[in-house]
């Protein structure tokens, strides 16, 4: 019941979307439009019309380029208002087309200026995981100096901590070194100022434990980690570190894991074989730091303890985020190297993982160590799992998982969001359709491990379950309809639609077809997936059938046909597990 | 203990003054007075070693200093 449910809601959730979708093609940003003037027209009137909008408008049309004079295409500057204006003044009909110059952008590039300084965000692959997420819903709490709000903080979401210190609500930097630590976790980025940081739309929890000097108890540091777990937090940043091993941290460390708070601290700075407290205690990812090169960095901790590397720069690249200057209070772009600037690089890659749904902290780290890319030759154990991939470790979380974006992508990917498919679509009995699709798509996802996401998947998977079944409404005059109906039948209708039925072929809706396409194709390197795909479309076809209009010819009463239906359904995804299993065994 | 040695900033964060002891050693100093916070080649320095702090810094032991004697 509870799946049905779900079941439901995500059709409902489904459906709502699509029905507030706006097009890409209306979207983007633009500052000037596009006149395109008939060539037909003498250049005469095409000086009239400029000389027109200047007078209207105010403001002067020119030449895209010394190239647009044969076009004569013109460019003038303006937003949504003008463009409207534009469109329905009698300039319409001298002109081509009039219409917004976009800009484009590549794909989640953030417009901070100084974000090409950031060799640390590449070298981590941030970009492709942004595509995903960035960090929205999860918190990460800064056990550090405290964290100053400077203005590349300020659209940051925060959340109330607490200084340990002072013993105050406000946690506040006095030192500059917590307040880049959060910036590296969730600069606010894409706000045209400044640089960016990793996980940008989780929110941050600053707790103060060390003072101005840079240092502070571990009292503190325990009753801050405590502080933090009972506020549902979901990872902890500790850039500190000291010798001293403490039965009261590490209490506070396992109560923090077992309430599902991934707990991450710098290897420490000594150049040593050994990580240092509270990064060598079990339940805490210790982070080595790297250079600009990916080599360990001159003064990074290594061998005992370390589960990961990640940028921690060095002398001659370091890491920039945006500070106060504690000399004069005043914000600051300062570069910092050190462990302390590793660790706040796994801890936003951590909270990109848990935002992607995974939640306990021993399976974020496993995503995280197995995404890393290895370090083939590491005798000393450098760097850990390897180098920190967030693009990767994003997409591990992912796998497995049905997203709403996954989902869409895969919708749009298959044309399934060009308004004419639903449109015409009308024409046949919509819902069973769109439930044959999802179910297709559902039980594909069932399977997700051990199919590629192709083009002879996404075709099987369309062909078995609903066939372009737009096709079945489309009559042309003059024209037989049957090869309409034929194109738009799903392989079970291919027995009833073509001749004009709605009752459902024994033949056709059942295995037969795609266990006869599984036995011919599963040599074939390519179309045997579209042999799995259409086993699964199939299934979902009739399984939705049986649920929905159970006919099926000569079986008589609808229970016979229903059981047939169901039975034929499972046999379906059975031979796609197995066939998708057969796969998998031979890699 | 007494260490013997030279202080030298260590660029972590906006910095943090070592005593670095003629076996290599290096050692954070914590809240170190004015007259330490400067380079100087060598210093003998008595303190305690604090295994209850961590810092940002996390070059080392962390030395508290109890009275000290530039010695050039």
């Amino acid at each position: 019941m509870k799946k049905f449910l779900l079941l439901c809601l995500f059709i409902f959730g489904l459906v709502f979307a699509l029905s507030n979708f706006q097009g890409l093609a209306s979207q983007g940003d633009f500052k000037s439009i596009i006149l395109d003037f008939r060539e037909d027209i003498p250049n005469s009137k095409i000086k009239e019309e400029i000389r027109t909008i200047a007078q209207q408008y105010n403001r002067q049309a020119t030449l895209n380029s010394i190239f647009s004079i044969e076009d004569n295409v013109y460019i003038v500057e303006g937003d949504r208002k003008v463009l409207d204006a534009l469109q329905h003044s009698p300039l319409r009909k001298d002109t081509e087309y009039i219409e917004p110059n976009y800009i484009y952008h590549q794909l989640e590039v953030p417009n901070d200026p100084e974000y090409s300084k950031q060799w640390n965000l590449h070298t981590i692959n941030v970009e492709q995981a942004w595509d995903e997420t960035k960090g929205d819903g999860v918190t990460v709490a800064v056990i550090d100096t405290g964290v100053t709000k400077v203005p590349d903080l300020k659209l940051t979401k925060f959340v109330r901590g607490y200084d340990f210190v002072n013993d105050r609500v406000s946690a506040n930097d006095d030192n500059g070194h917590g307040t880049h630590v959060a910036g590296t976790i969730a600069q606010s980025t894409n706000n045209g100022y400044g640089v960016a940081g990793i996980a940008y739309e989780a929110k941050v929890m600053p707790l103060k434990v060390l003072a101005a000097g840079g240092g502070g108890t571990i009292a503190d540091i325990a009753e801050a980690i405590k502080f933090a777990a009972d506020r549902d937090v979901d990872v902890i940043n500790m850039s500190l570190g000291g010798a001293g091993e403490s039965h009261l941290m590490k209490e506070a460390i396992d109560y923090a894991y077992n309430k599902d708070v991934v707990i991450i601290a710098a290897a420490g700075n000594e150049n040593r074989n050994a990580a240092s407290y509270p990064a060598r205690y079990p339940h805490v990812i210790s982070v080595a730091a790297t250079d600009a090169a990916g080599e360990k960095a001159p003064y990074s901790n290594y061998g005992a303890g370390v589960d990961i590397s990640a940028p921690g720069g060095s002398e001659t690249a370091k890491i920039i985020q945006n500070t106060i200057d504690p000399s004069t209070g005043e914000s600051t772009f300062v570069g910092f190297q050190g462990t302390s600037m590793a660790a706040p690089h796994v801890a936003g890659v951590a909270a990109l993982v848990k935002a992607s749904g995974v939640s306990e902290p021993e399976q974020v780290l496993d995503v995280l160590k197995r995404s890393a890319r290895r370090v083939q030759e590491d005798p000393l154990n450098h760097f850990g799992a390897g180098h920190l991939n967030a693009a990767e470790a994003v997409k591990l979380a992912l796998k497995g998982q049905i997203t709403f974006r996954d989902f869409f992508r895969w919708l749009r990917d298959s044309g399934y969001l060009n308004p004419r498919f639903w449109i015409d679509g009308g024409a046949v009995a919509l819902l069973p359709k769109i439930l044959m699709v999802v179910g297709s798509y559902l039980l594909a996802w069932f399977l997700r491990n051990y199919l590629p996401v192709s083009f002879g998947l996404h075709s099987g998977l369309i062909l078995g379950s609903s066939g372009l079944f737009f096709l079945q409404g489309l009559y042309v005059f003059d024209l037989p309809q049957w090869p309409f109906r034929l194109l738009g039948s799903s392989i079970p209708e291919l027995g009833n639609v073509p001749a004009g039925s709605t009752i459902l072929n024994p033949f056709t809706a059942s295995i037969l077809i795609p266990l006869l396409l599984v036995i011919l194709l599963v040599g074939h390197k390519t179309l045997k997936w579209f042999a799995i795909g259409s086993a699964l479309g199939v299934s979902a076809c009739l399984a939705v059938s049986a649920a929905i209009d159970p006919a099926v010819m000569g079986l008589g009463t609808e229970l016979v046909s229903r059981s047939f239906l169901v039975i034929n359904a499972l046999l379906c995804f059975g031979l796609a597990y197995l066939a998708s299993q057969g796969e998998k065994q031979k890699a | 203990m007494q260490v013997i040695g030279k202080i030298e900033k260590k660029g972590f964060g906006f910095g943090t003054w070592a005593l670095v002891a003629e076996d290599g050693t290096i050692y954070e100093l914590k809240d170190p007075p004015q007259e330490l916070r400067q380079a100087i080649a060598k210093v003998q320095i008595e303190g305690q070693i604090n295994e209850d702090v961590m810092t940002i810094a996390m070059i080392g032991p962390v030395l508290e200093v109890e009275s000290f004697q530039i010695l050039s």
